[in-house]
């Protein structure tokens, strides 16, 4: 028995540390591939025996790519503990704000910086020039339009956090801030631009995948069941919601579940070769239990958008699979844009709401033990659980990021590519670029991915019959 | 343009990746550094995953693993400037709470005794994946730093004024100043008797925190941040990590140099404030304890501490 192995590390043009490996017999044929997390930092552990209060500041340094989206889903929770079952309209629309103004720069900083270069160049473009530095070059209004965005979302965020990353905006019960007149001047004035821009973004990732349908088609194709919060009457709803689980055909598997009680519905399994766990809906059981979140899930299980011009643009979306679930790896990019402009049209709604203007911003209520927070991060369903004791310290700290949700899929988008497109023939830097590609559709944040293990290099490592490791640059 | 443009490497070791991104936060100020500085190797931005010959290297996140390691004297190699980049490189930053758990620990709560977690099986991760370190390592115990710029993340404007006096070979700009130095709050002498936890309501918007009685950690923290917490009404955590002088002399630490000025400012004893830090040590120290000029000073027992209030 011989194996050939090939290593690609790290995977690049995604948020955090990855490796893959991929096994090749004899006939070069791929037998198996797999995207490893490799490193660990362990916050569950650190957080315990902190005060309660701190946990929204500091668990959020698991991850500087999406911190609100922590910041938020802790503060959920620790409103839970200080016994607020509903915040004044102010606080609770300041968080809205600052989360989609997180949605709309994560959004944009994975369309335009990180994956556009496949998109626009194609994915065995050179190597130099794939990159947001060629996109810059090439088309440079574009570039600037990324970077503008980015800003907009990202001064949205110190506005209603007080930092761009690693902010203090939200605390147990509320908010320590609102929205002053001249903020929410600036923030109308740079409004329609963004709009245009958002709708322009949404037109690129809807063309390419309607163009490239027979690739989207082939690459990384695979049914899955589909997780997310939704509002109570079905809407789209990035900030609160109850659970609801759809599989490939769009069946209900739960709906409108409280997610205090996310433990009886999905759970997690351990293999030895990853750090980052796998994720089941318990009814269905490890094997075939697993299922997608972000942009692409909450598309499929949303009923409708409570905005007009992203609900467009899902009817549209809906009527490439005939309004049953898009299964399509590739079409993530579309689903994203759809969320961008759905974010860019809430942002108008907050600013425009003089609630924002309130002064009525911390309710309190009376103590409890233990409390669970959910949001739809930019990547997916976030869970964050706590317990805290009587002396206000924290005694357990669950935590399950959108990316290890997505670890399963991921996994088989990997395998299905590799197989695809590198079985028995001369494996170039180009064709490794289509496993990353695959990858950087489900934009996974390998930081939030490893807050429990550490780091994940994307690694591609092929091994020949000696076990000599041929790195990636061996392969160019 | 006629002169060849700067090489700059980028890596990233034990990190969230929030410094990265904080360069990617210059905003339109990038598409002005881009002219002068070619960003050749970035795990974030670019697909080159080698160690190409560059002018500055700037390494984000602390020491976990020996891939870390490795690729930080890979960075040292290739690179003829170091900038020791976010608070994690500088001091270790929040994963140095590694420095109070064994992996073991780690492991068992995340794995093994978790409340969504199947462990039916017992299966830890133990195949394929590289093991951990015992410890955090701030990035100058590992290799050679030629500048150290701390923040969590650093402030634009730090950062750009960073690449830009290497550009421009003169010094960086900025100073060794802590938080109070962008902080407007006015120091009062107050009659406040005990220690106000933020719970407790909101904080008077004016006042320095300290003769409020909050812990606030801006005197002992170097600015690195233009102090936008104080100015949103939020005591300082000590993000970007402590001033010099913290470091350097064995005497003075976090909770004595706290405890000194806020019973000077209070009625408050110094000797509740200093058991208050202790108590919360994980807190107070939580960006630089893996520093070993923090854990290696003779009065700093971060572990008793920490066992003292979390053994059940």
């Amino acid at each position: 028995m011989t194996a050939n192995k090939i290593t690609i590390e790290p995977v690049t043009r995604v948020e955090g540390h990855g490796k893959v490996t991929i096994h090749l017999d004899d006939n070069k044929q791929v037998t198996d591939a797999k995207l490893h997390i490799v490193e660990f930092r362990g916050f569950e552990r650190f957080i315990q025996g902190r005060p309660f209060w701190e946990v929204p500041v500091t668990i959020q340094r698991l991850c500087g790519i999406c911190p609100v989206s922590h910041h938020l889903a802790a503060a959920k929770a620790m409103d839970i503990i200080v016994g607020v079952d509903k915040l004044t309209p102010t606080a609770e629309k300041m968080r809205r704000l600052m989360h989609y103004g997180q949605m709309y720069q994560s959004h944009a900083l994975h369309f335009f910086h990180l994956c556009s270069p496949d998109l626009l160049f194609g994915f065995d473009a050179d190597v130099a020039i794939r990159n947001v530095v060629g996109v810059a070059a090439k088309y440079p209004e574009l570039a600037v339009q990324g970077v503008m965005m980015r800003k907009y979302g990202q001064e949205i965020i110190k506005a209603t956090a007080g930092k761009k990353i690693h902010g203090t905006g939200a605390i147990p019960g509320g908010i320590n801030k609102n929205l002053s007149i001249a903020e929410r001047d600036e923030f109308l004035k740079d409004l329609d631009q963004q709009m245009e821009w958002a709708k322009g973004a949404l037109k690129i990732a809807k063309d390419y995948t309607v163009e490239n349908i027979g690739l989207a088609k082939e690459f990384a194709n695979f049914e899955s069941s589909h997780l997310s919060l939704i509002r109570e009457d079905g809407a789209m709803d990035l900030y609160h919601g109850n659970l609801r689980a759809i599989d490939k055909d769009g069946n209900k598997i739960f709906d409108q579940v409280d997610y205090q009680g996310y433990h009886n519905y999905i759970a997690e399994e351990v293999r030895d070769w990853s750090y980052m766990k796998f994720p089941f809906i318990k009814s269905i059981g490890n094997e075939d239990g697993w299922y997608r979140v972000g942009p692409l899930s909450r598309v499929n299980t949303a009923d409708f958008i409570d905005t007009p011009m992203a609900e467009e643009a899902r009817k549209e979306f809906m009527a490439v699979t005939d309004g049953k679930p898009n299964n399509l790896t590739l079409a993530y990019h579309w689903a994203r844009m759809i969320e961008l402009l759905h974010s860019a049209e809430k942002i108008k709604e907050l600013l425009n709401d003089a609630d924002l203007q309130g002064e009525d911003l911390v309710v309190k209520g009376h103590r409890r033990e233990e409390g669970v927070g959910l949001i739809e991060a930019p990547r997916g369903t976030l869970f964050h659980h706590y317990k805290v004791n009587e002396d206000d310290q924290v005694t357990m700290c669950n935590l399950i990021v959108s990316t290890t949700s997505n670890n399963e899929p991921m996994n088989r988008a990997v395998a299905s590519v590799a197989k695809k497109y590198l079985s028995g023939v001369e494996i170039t830097e180009g064709l490794l670029n289509h496993v990353e590609v695959a990858i950087r559709a489900y934009d996974p944040c390998l930081s939030c991915a490893t807050h429990a293990l550490g780091r994940m290099p994307l690694e591609v490592s092929v091994i020949d019959d000696s076990g000599n490791v041929l790195d990636r640059k061996s392969t160019r | 343009m006629s002169e060849a443009k700067i090489k700059l490497n980028t890596e990233w070791l034990s990190v969230c990746g929030g410094c990265h991104v904080a360069l990617v936060d210059l905003h339109e100020k990038i598409l002005d550094v881009m002219k002068v500085i070619e960003i050749q190797r970035s795990p974030l931005l670019t697909d080159e995953k080698g160690y190409p010959p560059a002018q500055i290297g700037l390494i984000s996140g602390s020491v976990r693993t020996s891939h870390d390691r490795e690729v930080a004297k890979k960075m040292r190699e290739s690179c003829d400037k170091i900038i020791a980049y976010g608070t994690c490189a500088v001091y270790g930053g929040i994963p140095g709470a590694a420095l109070a758990h064994t992996a073991e620990d780690i492991i068992d709560r995340v794995y093994l005794n978790n409340p969504s977690t199947d462990s039916s099986a017992k299966v830890v991760p133990n195949r394929l994946v590289p093991k951990m370190d015992a410890k955090i390592t701030p990035l100058d115990e590992v290799i050679d730093v030629d500048l150290y710029l701390t923040g969590c993340p650093p402030h634009a404007a730090y950062i750009f004024d960073a690449l830009m006096s290497l550009v421009n070979g003169r010094d960086p700009r900025a100073k060794t100043e802590s938080v109070c130095a962008k902080c407007k709050r006015v120091m009062k002498k107050t009659n406040q008797s005990e220690i106000k936890s933020v719970m407790a309501g909101m904080p008077d918007e004016e006042m320095c925190f300290l003769s409020q009685g909050y812990i606030c950690l801006g005197s002992v923290t170097l600015n690195r941040c233009a102090a936008p917490c104080p100015q949103n009404n939020v005591v300082c955590t000590g993000c970007n990590g402590p001033m010099p002088q913290i470091l350097t002399e064995p005497n003075r630490d976090i909770r004595t140099e706290i405890a000194a000025r806020m019973s000077a400012m209070t009625q408050i004893p110094s000797t509740d404030i200093i058991s208050e830090i202790e108590k919360s040590a994980k807190s107070y120290y939580a960006y630089a304890m893996a520093s070993g000029m923090i854990r290696n000073k003779p009065t700093f027992f971060i572990e008793k501490w920490i066992e003292e209030v979390e053994k059940v």
